[in-house]
């Protein structure tokens, strides 16, 4: 290589400029003030204490489960009668207890925490894939990455944050976000009124020990790895050029996370989203999460490069690998769309009832959210980013990048609220407030890690081939 | 053969020089040098892309994303209506007395309608555009120009100065320096 002209390749060190961490606590301040002013409306809206709610509450569910169990009419005769025909079809069997579950008064608490786990679970799984992404690199053996990868090794150390957030949230208010922890929380007998023999059955997994287990203890293996590579690449800086041992014990760890998350991480998102709808299963769940959030890494990672280019930094990122990350960003919005319609296709082909309701209640209920999730995650991105020159302008990459980004966040609010409250959320500032609250504690803790070492690895081996990467004319 | 342009084939051009190379880096100096002083190339061989030069001999940019484009409309149209067509017009089917109009079962065929054409529209065009028809005779200007060795090739015009050409070549060590004129090859 390295013909025709020659670049220089010098360490850079970034400092957390003045402005930009006044944004990100801006960002911070805002969305504390947006979300104050959420829980304040709901306090105002609820008129009794949270404690009475949630007796009245369990002392409901009780109730209707004994009900359902023996005259299920009682929910014919609630639900609407003019339209006898539907009653073959609507799982009454199915729904009957969820409904139930969902018309409870839920304390007002409820709906901080859901955010908190839609927040939380967001940013964890983005820095999850911004980690398996970084160990994928070391896997493919790929060269044309070497340039950036200070990026994800900047991004994979937020992971311990959201991680202790969703455990707070499951400590606190489990009850009232999955129904199957709620149900667990009866302890029924099969001869008891109101007994599930679904929930009771998924019990073997679903079960309040696993929900703390698995997130805790996969988490931790995983980022222990991250600190693991994190270390083998500041160590290869110091090392003398040429000496290639870090960069094979780097694709040994990479190689290794990347087989322990790949069977590992469904378990992550069957416990923390998948179980919200508890009677519900879909095996295709796994990888349309991963997807969403591979792609919002690939995104906030693009972003954050952009920004920085902007700031003086990455001399030696070009437009060239910025293509490769709008690519990246493309095929994935593709792929998600392909995962997102192999899921609904088949649910709706199929009209199994105890599938069915997942995306009943979403389109039925939430018709808004379900067109706009599929627009801002696929229609807009997919035109937007599909010419090349597109891909090539900062300004088109961070505009379409931002609105990816939201599209997925309330893609991850669109399958835990509908689950959680049934019918009747809508996004208000409580949600707008969390995401932006955690979007600058995400950005204060990257910014913060990308000043820890140089920007550029000078020693990683295919360096020179990143710096000279072209895609072509 | 009616599809291909005569005109580009070598036979039908004017003399053209030929500079064989088997060094990548001396081939890319040799090129930069020559598109420095205002040569113009008629093209260069090369048994594996080598990088930069597309930007050096000032390639522009393929315009099979665009045919691309246009096959996957096509693709789109065609299945779109095919579907229509059989499916609600002429014989329409109760299954799992599911819709028969725009329903998301007309997604995958609809997707892979598009993707089907677009990649055998693709793959034609390009066969089509670098002349790779059945029956082509071959052109190599040297055998080894699709295996070890890379060729540049410049078309002589009555403004042309053969002399100051070939002493730029020979500055970076060329393997070999040809003439072909009318499909005779000549070593200098």
């Amino acid at each position: 290589m390295g013909h025709g002209h020659h670049i220089e390749i010098k360490q850079e060190q970034y400092t957390f400029s003045p402005k930009t961490k006044r944004f990100t606590i801006i960002l911070m301040v805002l969305g504390l003030v947006l979300a104050g002013i959420g829980i304040a409306n709901l306090n105002n809206d609820s008129h009794s204490t949270a404690t009475e709610h949630k007796t009245e509450a369990n002392a409901n569910v009780h109730d209707s489960h004994g009900k359902d169990a023996s005259a299920h009419g009682d929910h014919a005769a609630a639900a609407s009668h003019d339209e006898p025909a539907e009653h073959g079809n609507v799982p009454n069997e199915q729904f009957g207890p969820r409904a139930e579950y969902h018309s409870l008064n839920k304390p007002a608490t409820t709906r901080i925490f859901a955010n908190l786990l839609v927040a939380g679970y967001f940013f964890l799984m983005i820095s999850l894939a911004a980690l398996f992404w970084y160990a994928i690199q070391y896997v493919a053996n790929a060269g044309w990455s070497a340039a950036i990868k200070r990026v994800p090794e900047a991004v994979m150390t937020f992971i311990p944050v959201p991680l202790i957030v969703i455990l707070v949230v499951l400590f606190l208010d489990k009850n009232n976000i999955y129904h199957w922890a709620h149900y667990e929380h009866l302890h029924l007998k099969p001869e008891d009124a109101g007994y599930d023999k679904i929930l009771d059955g998924k019990s073997g997994f679903l079960n309040s020990t696993l929900l703390f287990a698995f997130p805790a203890i996969l988490v931790t293996i995983w980022y222990l790895l991250s600190r693991k590579l994190r270390s083998l690449s500041i160590q290869e800086d110091s090392a003398s050029k040429g000496d290639v041992s870090f960069f094979k014990k780097s694709i040994r760890y990479s190689a290794t996370f990347a087989v322990i998350f790949g069977f590992t991480i469904s378990i992550i998102v069957w416990l923390l989203i998948m179980s919200v709808d508890s009677h519900w299963y879909s095996t295709i769940f796994g990888i349309y999460n991963f997807i969403t959030h591979w792609v919002s890494a690939i995104t906030i990672m693009a972003i954050i490069i952009l920004y920085l280019k902007k700031e003086g930094y990455f001399g030696i990122v070009t437009a060239e690998h910025m293509h490769d990350l709008g690519k990246f960003m493309f095929a994935f919005t593709v792929f998600w769309a392909y995962v997102w319609l192999s899921q609904y296709l088949l649910i709706w082909y199929a009209q199994i009832p105890e599938e069915m309701y997942y995306y009943q209640i979403r389109w039925e209920e939430y018709h808004y959210n379900f067109i706009i999730n599929f627009a801002l995650c696929f229609c807009v991105p997919f035109l937007g980013l599909l010419m090349r020159s597109a891909k090539r302008n900062p300004v088109v990459m961070t505009v379409i990048g931002i609105i990816l980004i939201l599209g997925h966040y309330h893609d991850v609010w669109f399958m835990v609220f509908p689950g959680v409250f049934g019918p009747g959320m809508q996004i208000g500032l409580l949600e707008i407030g969390t995401f932006l609250f955690f979007s600058g504690v995400f950005l204060f803790w990257v910014f913060t890690a990308l000043t820890k070492r140089g920007l550029i690895a000078v020693n990683h081996p295919y360096l020179e081939e990143s710096v000279y990467h072209d895609t072509g004319v | 053969m009616g599809i291909l342009d005569k005109n580009l084939s070598l036979r039908n051009r004017n003399k053209m020089l030929v500079g064989v190379w088997e060094d990548e880096d001396s081939l890319v100096a040799a090129t930069s040098e020559l598109v420095h002083n205002g040569v113009k190339i008629h093209d260069v061989y090369t048994p594996y892309p080598v990088h930069g030069l597309d930007r050096i001999i000032g390639v522009r940019r393929s315009k099979l994303a665009r045919v691309a484009f246009f096959c996957a409309m096509t693709g789109f149209t065609l299945v779109t209506t095919m579907i229509w067509y059989m499916y609600v017009h002429d014989w329409p089917m109760n299954i799992g007395n599911k819709p028969v109009r725009f329903t998301p079962s007309w997604a995958p065929v609809m997707f892979e309608g598009t993707v089907l054409c677009t990649a055998f529209g693709m793959a034609f065009f390009f066969f089509w555009r670098n002349r790779l028809v059945h029956g082509i005779k071959n052109e190599l200007l040297d055998d080894r120009q699709t295996d070890d060795r890379s060729i540049i090739t410049v078309e002589l015009t009555d403004n042309t100065d053969q002399n100051s050409i070939l002493e730029t070549m020979k500055k970076h060590n060329p393997v070999e320096l040809r003439e072909f004129h009318n499909g005779v090859q000549t070593t200098i």
